[in-house]
């Protein structure tokens, strides 16, 4: 064998299990679920092909609206909630002092946890009856604002939105620390000569420079709003009524409680759609602002 | 002097009560599990009067968590290890060898990044239901290392791409192959990068729920996640046992966490970033 002949050999040699496994499991799946989506099928007997019936249904389907609306409301916590309070926590934390570093410990910390651990621990600070909260809100004399935190279809969002940014904030702050520390204090200098301190500072200078990286986490934000569905299927599973239905807890819901696998597929179909449609919108949003 | 010293005190101050409500529900959790069932929601606050410890035992007794556990360890060690393998691998092809079609092959790649996970479990289920993979180590490992590869080489081809090329023409001249190159020379350089792929491997491994709710059902194979929400269900009104369960589940990750902080923070922000 000449040497381009085992070049080559070991070129393929080196892809092919990579290529192999991840074709397989993440590609194909894709495929799958797009060819599915034409059937009506039960998991079990014979599948018929019913064109594009699912996917028509899944648009006619006010609960899937539901929960697209509340991947959105997610969205919106994580950019307007997880961002602004990061970006705080971080110009008060830039300084890398002992006690900077243990808060940023804690802030990060729920990052390393498992979701259903994270779900159940919130569960029961929301319990109506044996959860800290509403026992907070006695003792302090507020049991008028006690609620059925999860149980009240008019809450639950609400309540679930808190347990996610929580969670989450941790790699903004880092993120934010890391670039407040890059502009470095050469800027800080320049700044004070000219007499820019206080909000003005912050709002001229600071964050101007800063901006790039408060993009990347907004475009983080988006696509990891996706990823709730843990989180959600611990504590509510979707419900009261759909209330906090995501479209992975609506995907789930309608294949493995009621087994309309090619429904499911269908509707696994437009959330990988409306995922590339959340990315690609936020790369514009992006390239728009580098223009502004 | 006198004031920024004062406005710093309060800023502190006010810092670390934010800390110790972000550690409260943590906090929460171990004191609770220490607590009778009465005092868990008349008292939830203060410690507990009588300490519970016999509480852990029953409750890894009862949840099983000793399986659970073992399968944790089985699913993760296996796939981690084949996530460095393969990806390693084929990062350092991507790295060092130009071929026809590597940017159609980096693209496919990059779009795998661009896949919520979710999205893939129902064709998933409906493959593994055919080809009779599902309650097997397999269900669980197959996907967790296909979902994590290209994170994996992207990270490491990365850092492969800067090593000078030098090194390898002098490996050449002495007669090691590409093999040898790979094992020898490539892999121990770029420990760095491997460790922060591991880090982020093992942390989504650990926690994967998705996955092994829709993949597992037997007993006997359920990961620590997954038999945790069963436990938390059954159980739902044994506080005291839930909550030294999901005590039990949390003291791993929490000591991996402290020991690894710098890398876990930094690779997790690499990961998100280029994720």
């Amino acid at each position: 064998m000449n040497s381009a002949n085992r070049t080559r050999a070991f070129i393929a040699v080196g892809l092919l299990p990579a290529l192999l496994l991840f074709v397989t499991f993440v590609i194909l799946p894709i495929l799958w679920s797009a060819y599915y989506g034409f059937y009506d099928w039960k998991g079990i007997g014979k599948a018929t092909y019913i064109g594009f019936d699912n996917y028509a249904e899944v648009i006619q389907d006010p609960v899937f609206w539901k929960s697209l609306q509340n991947n959105m409301l997610i969205v919106a916590a994580s950019v307007f909630g997880q961002v602004p309070i990061a970006l705080v926590l971080a110009l008060l934390l830039m300084k890398g002092s002992r006690l900077h570093t243990f808060i940023r410990s804690a802030v990060f910390m729920p990052m390393v946890l498992s979701s259903v651990v994270v779900g159940i621990i919130w569960g029961y600070i929301y319990h109506p009856e044996i959860g800290v909260l509403n026992f907070v809100l006695d003792s302090i004399g507020l049991g008028s604002w006690k609620q059925q935190w999860l149980s009240d279809p008019d809450v639950s969002m609400y309540s679930i939105m808190v347990p996610i940014i929580w969670n989450y904030i941790g790699p903004y702050l880092i993120m934010f620390i890391a670039a407040l520390n890059n502009i470095g204090s050469d800027m800080d200098d320049a700044a004070k000569i000219d007499g820019a301190e206080g909000s003005r500072k912050l709002f001229s200078v600071t964050l101007p420079l800063i901006w790039d990286t408060i993009k990347v986490a907004v475009v983080l934000c988006i696509s990891g709003s996706l990823k709730a569905f843990d989180l959600i299927y611990v504590m509510t599973g979707g419900g009261p009524a759909h209330s906090t239905e995501l479209l992975a807890s609506y995907m789930y819901n309608n294949t493995f409680s009621i087994y309309r696998y090619g429904y499911g597929s269908a509707v696994s179909t437009t959330i990988i759609i409306v995922s590339l449609l959340l990315v690609a919108g936020s790369q514009y949003l992006m390239k728009r602002g580098d223009r502004l | 002097m006198m004031l920024r010293r004062t406005k710093s005190g309060i800023v502190n101050g006010l810092m670390i009560i934010y800390a110790l409500i972000t550690l409260y529900p943590l906090i929460w959790l171990f004191i609770s599990s220490l607590k009778s069932n009465e005092e868990f929601y008349s008292r939830p606050f203060q410690l507990p009067t009588k300490w519970h410890w016999d509480s852990f035992s029953r409750a890894w007794k009862i949840s099983d968590m000793g399986t659970s556990m073992l399968n944790s360890i089985i699913v993760t060690a296996l796939s981690l290890v084949l996530t460095l393998a393969i990806g390693a691998l084929a990062a350092y092809v991507l790295s060092r060898f130009q071929f026809r079609f590597k940017l159609l092959v980096m693209g496919l790649f990059l779009l795998g990044m661009l896949i919520p996970i979710h999205s893939t479990l129902v064709p998933l289920f409906i493959m593994m239901n055919q080809t009779h993979l599902l309650n097997t180590y397999g269900a669980l490992i197959l996907p967790y290392v296909a979902f994590e590869l290209p994170i994996a080489i992207f990270i490491i081809q990365a850092y492969m791409n800067t090593f000078p090329k030098e090194i390898e023409e002098a490996a050449f001249i002495d007669g090691i192959g590409y093999w040898g190159i790979f094992l020898r020379m490539m892999l121990p350089l770029s420990t760095p990068a491997l460790s922060t792929v591991a880090i982020l491997a093992v942390l989504r491994f650990w926690n994967d729920f998705s996955f092994a709710l829709v993949f597992i059902s037997k007993p006997a194979l359920k990961t620590l996640p997954l038999s945790l929400s069963m436990f938390a269900t059954g159980y739902m009104t044994d506080y005291q046992l839930t909550m030294a369960a999901l005590a039990m589940a949390v003291v791993p990750t929490i000591i991996v966490y402290l020991i690894f902080q710098r890398s876990i923070m930094q690779g997790m922000i690499a990961g998100a970033v280029k994720g």
